[in-house]
């Protein structure tokens, strides 16, 4: 479903992507995580092109991402992003949020679009809040507001970064759970999380990263148990303690 | 030697009547001024900031060419540099049909544009970029994202300099009395002319500037409370209710 | 509210209130200066030459005429200092005490005696009109819906006005771009005074494709203004001026301006000329 070729990214002088051949398939949840700076949210961030890359090649379903005829927006709309700031729509109301993509991008018309905002609400849990705007709701909220939106382009593959991040704790959960049960109905996603105990239930192949490179990749029990890279038991150790 | 006010020349005569005449025409090519300029100011705001190069450069001069040279020189230029580039017969019935008033309106609306175009510029500029990968990658278009995402929030928020920019424009209306707009500042010039009473007509202009001026303050703060973004100067605006 | 307004203004015109309390005559006493305000493109009665000399006529009358009367009469020599005043400008630069005297071409009416006070006539003109060489404009007879460009402020457009409402009138803030305006077709004629418009066709860079057209259909006194109620220094300036006419030097400063050799050709009338000399009152 996604797949990474030799792909090398450089801000500048910064070498930040080097050399990542990554495969992943339909239907597998993969978590990414590594220490800030090791590039994992500028993997995730290649995958809908919002950051290009300068060599290799990354194909989504098949189609490269620099083939020159390729519909880039048609292929956004397939692919969901969730940010770590939410970027909800500061003007529109959280129904609102969700029904333009649809309506614009999708031309659906508004009386539908409105039913599958309302059920999506009703998926992440908040389904009174559809006239609230997001200044007026708390992060947690936001950011099951921001996967409805996502979700509402139906897309086939889900992307996180870093979704939890700005959140309270106490709303860590009520977003871990809806991406839990996101998952459990088989979407293919790639979540960027310090969120362990999310990985070790959720992800079917978690990736560490450092220095933009993939260190490791293995099952949770694997990864978790019986990490083979001395600089994957350095970051769990310190991750884990807390 | 005081000198003695008569404020009765304000309201005898045709005094009233040239007044209103005035407030009338200032409103009128204020407001087709700032149609057109907030026209133009979007427009070339949002291109400033668009990722192709070409209409970056295409909204920068614009800008940079209207916004340097003094109104003035705009007003004699659309009055004087542009009719002779038309055809004769055309330009002869615009200068019997309020040739003034249109140049004077186009020089405002143009000159302003470029105004605004830095303050929409500046607007959409403060919006984080991640706003507008957000949009994005929902799968609108560079275009939908602009439309219904980053000029609605970017109006939003330069609702206050607006303000004050659009008051600029009704005060620069005046400079129009340079070509002959018979607008509010020329009328009471007219008043001064037959009644020679200098401060009696220049205060009544004043005062009615001021007016008109408080009268715009007072609608765009109610548009900025109507159109507050909600959580930001909102909050002042909801706890009201 | 008419309170508040004179408070409003009164509260404006704050700062120079207290020297309100001196009349002309004994601030010039004071400071040994006499303000004048006189236009910087107007010749030749006040302009600024091509040896940027600020002069014309009615500079030459103030320093030649009236200097001389004033400084006899508060004992000391009075120096000159001119500063620009236009229509729109000079009777409040004249109230608020920035000028002492408005030496340019300001038509004394009866209207702005009710403001200012004026000294005698110096300069007789009426109002006609200037036109492209062959135009159908013979006069204010002949304007009816033709566009008409004329001076803001000035006493014609407001003749124009009431004598011929069917004309398109155009005000232009200045000579120059009214003068633009004829040239490029925006109006069809531009009327202002006589003298004016022979100053204006001289210097305009083909004389003879203009013409200058129609009877006086206004009567043009200029007057110099000065702030209403100080008959001391007005006696003073127009004892000045009564002491060139009888001397006959108010006629020699009128032909290096208006004689053949002058900078603007504009020979007196016999009748003009009787006029300004039975203005002059026996000592």
């Amino acid at each position: 479903m996604i797949e990474f070729q030799s792909v090398n990214k450089w801000y500048g002088s910064l070498h930040v992507l080097r050399g990542i051949n990554l495969r992943i398939e339909k239907g597998e949840v993969v978590v990414v995580c590594g220490p800030s700076g090791s590039g994992k949210s500028t993997l995730i961030r290649c995958i809908n092109r919002l950051e290009p890359i300068q060599s290799g090649e990354i194909l989504i379903d098949g189609k490269r991402l620099s083939d020159p005829s390729l519909d880039l927006t048609a292929l956004r709309a397939e692919i969901g992003f969730v940010f770590q700031q939410f970027n909800l729509y500061p003007h529109l109301s959280a129904m609102e949020n969700i029904v333009l993509a649809p309506m614009k991008a999708r031309k659906i018309s508004r009386p539908e679009a409105e039913e599958i905002a309302t059920r999506l609400l009703e998926r992440v849990g908040i389904p009174d809040k559809a006239a609230s705007y997001p200044a007026n709701l708390s992060g947690g909220q936001q950011q099951r507001v921001a996967i409805a939106r996502a979700l509402a382009m139906q897309p086939k593959i889900m992307l996180f970064d870093e979704p939890t991040s700005a959140l309270d704790p106490e709303m860590i959960n009520e977003v871990l759970e809806v991406m839990s049960d996101l998952a459990g109905e088989g979407m293919t996603m790639a979540v960027v999380t310090h969120e362990m105990g999310f990985a070790r239930r959720v992800a079917h192949r978690i990736l560490f990263m450092d220095e933009g490179q993939i260190i490791e990749e293995g099952s949770p029990q694997t990864f978790f148990e019986n990490p083979s890279s001395p600089r994957t038991k350095q970051f769990l150790s310190k991750i884990l303690s807390h | 030697m005081t000198y003695q006010f008569d404020w009765s020349v304000l309201w005898t005569g045709q005094s009233g009547e040239w007044l209103l005449q005035g407030i009338l025409t200032t409103l009128g090519i204020s407001t087709l001024a700032w149609l057109l300029a907030a026209a133009l100011g979007t427009v070339s705001g949002a291109l400033r900031t668009v990722p192709f190069a070409p209409l970056r450069a295409l909204a920068t001069c614009y800008v940079e060419f209207f916004r340097n040279v003094p109104l003035l020189v705009w007003m004699f230029f659309w009055y004087f540099a542009v009719p002779p580039l038309l055809p004769g017969p055309l330009q002869d019935w615009l200068f019997n049909h309020g040739a003034e008033f249109w140049a004077g309106m186009f020089a405002l609306g143009v000159y302003h544009g470029a105004r605004f175009s830095e303050m929409i510029r500046s607007g959409i500029q403060s919006i984080p970029k991640t706003q507008f990968e957000a949009a994005l990658s929902t799968g609108l278009t560079t275009a939908q994202t602009y439309r219904f995402v980053i000029i609605p929030i970017a109006l939003r928020l330069i609702i206050p300099p607006i303000a004050n920019e659009s008051l600029n424009l009704l005060k620069n209306s005046s400079v129009a009395l340079t070509i002959s707009v018979t607008e509010l500042t020329f009328q009471t010039r007219q008043i001064e002319t037959y009644t020679a009473r200098a401060f009696e007509a220049l205060t009544a202009g004043t005062v009615i500037y001021l007016a008109l001026c408080l009268g715009i303050a007072t609608l765009m703060t109610k548009i900025e409370r109507r159109f507050a973004l909600p959580g930001m100067i909102g909050r002042v605006a909801s706890a009201e209710h | 509210m008419k309170k508040m307004l004179t408070l409003l203004v009164a509260i404006a015109l704050g700062a120079v209130t207290p020297a309100m309390a001196e009349t002309t005559l004994e601030k010039i006493a004071r400071t040994g200066v006499l303000t004048i305000g006189a236009r910087t493109g107007s010749p030749p009665f006040a302009f600024v030459d091509a040896q940027n000399q600020w002069v014309g006529f009615s500079i030459d009358l103030v320093e030649q005429l009236i200097l001389p009367t004033l400084s006899k009469k508060v004992g000391k020599p009075v120096k000159l200092e001119k500063k620009e005043s236009t229509p729109p400008t000079r009777i409040p630069l004249l109230a608020s005490n920035a000028v002492d005297l408005i030496a340019e071409t300001m038509t004394d009416t009866r209207s702005r005696r009710d403001s200012v006070d004026f000294s005698l006539t110096f300069f007789v003109t009426g109002a006609q009109f200037l036109v492209k060489k062959g135009s159908p404009i013979k006069g204010i007879k002949s304007i009816a819906g033709r566009r008409v460009a004329a001076q803001q402020g000035s006493t014609n457009a407001r003749i124009i006005r009431e004598q011929a409402p069917k004309a398109q009138l155009r005000e232009f803030p200045d000579q120059p771009a009214a003068f633009q305006a004829l040239a490029q077709g925006q109006v069809d004629t531009y009327t202002n005074d006589g003298i004016q418009l022979a100053g204006l066709k001289a210097k305009a860079p083909n004389p003879r494709g203009w013409e200058i057209v129609g009877d006086f259909y206004s009567y043009e006194p200029y007057g110099m203004a000065l702030r209403k109620g100080d008959a001391d220094f007005r006696g003073v300036v127009n004892n000045g001026l009564m002491e060139g006419i009888d001397s006959g030097k108010f006629f020699d400063i009128y032909e290096k301006w208006f004689g053949p050799k002058g900078e603007l050709p504009y020979p007196m009338s016999p009748d003009i000329k009787k006029f300004m000399i039975y203005q002059a009152v026996p000592k």
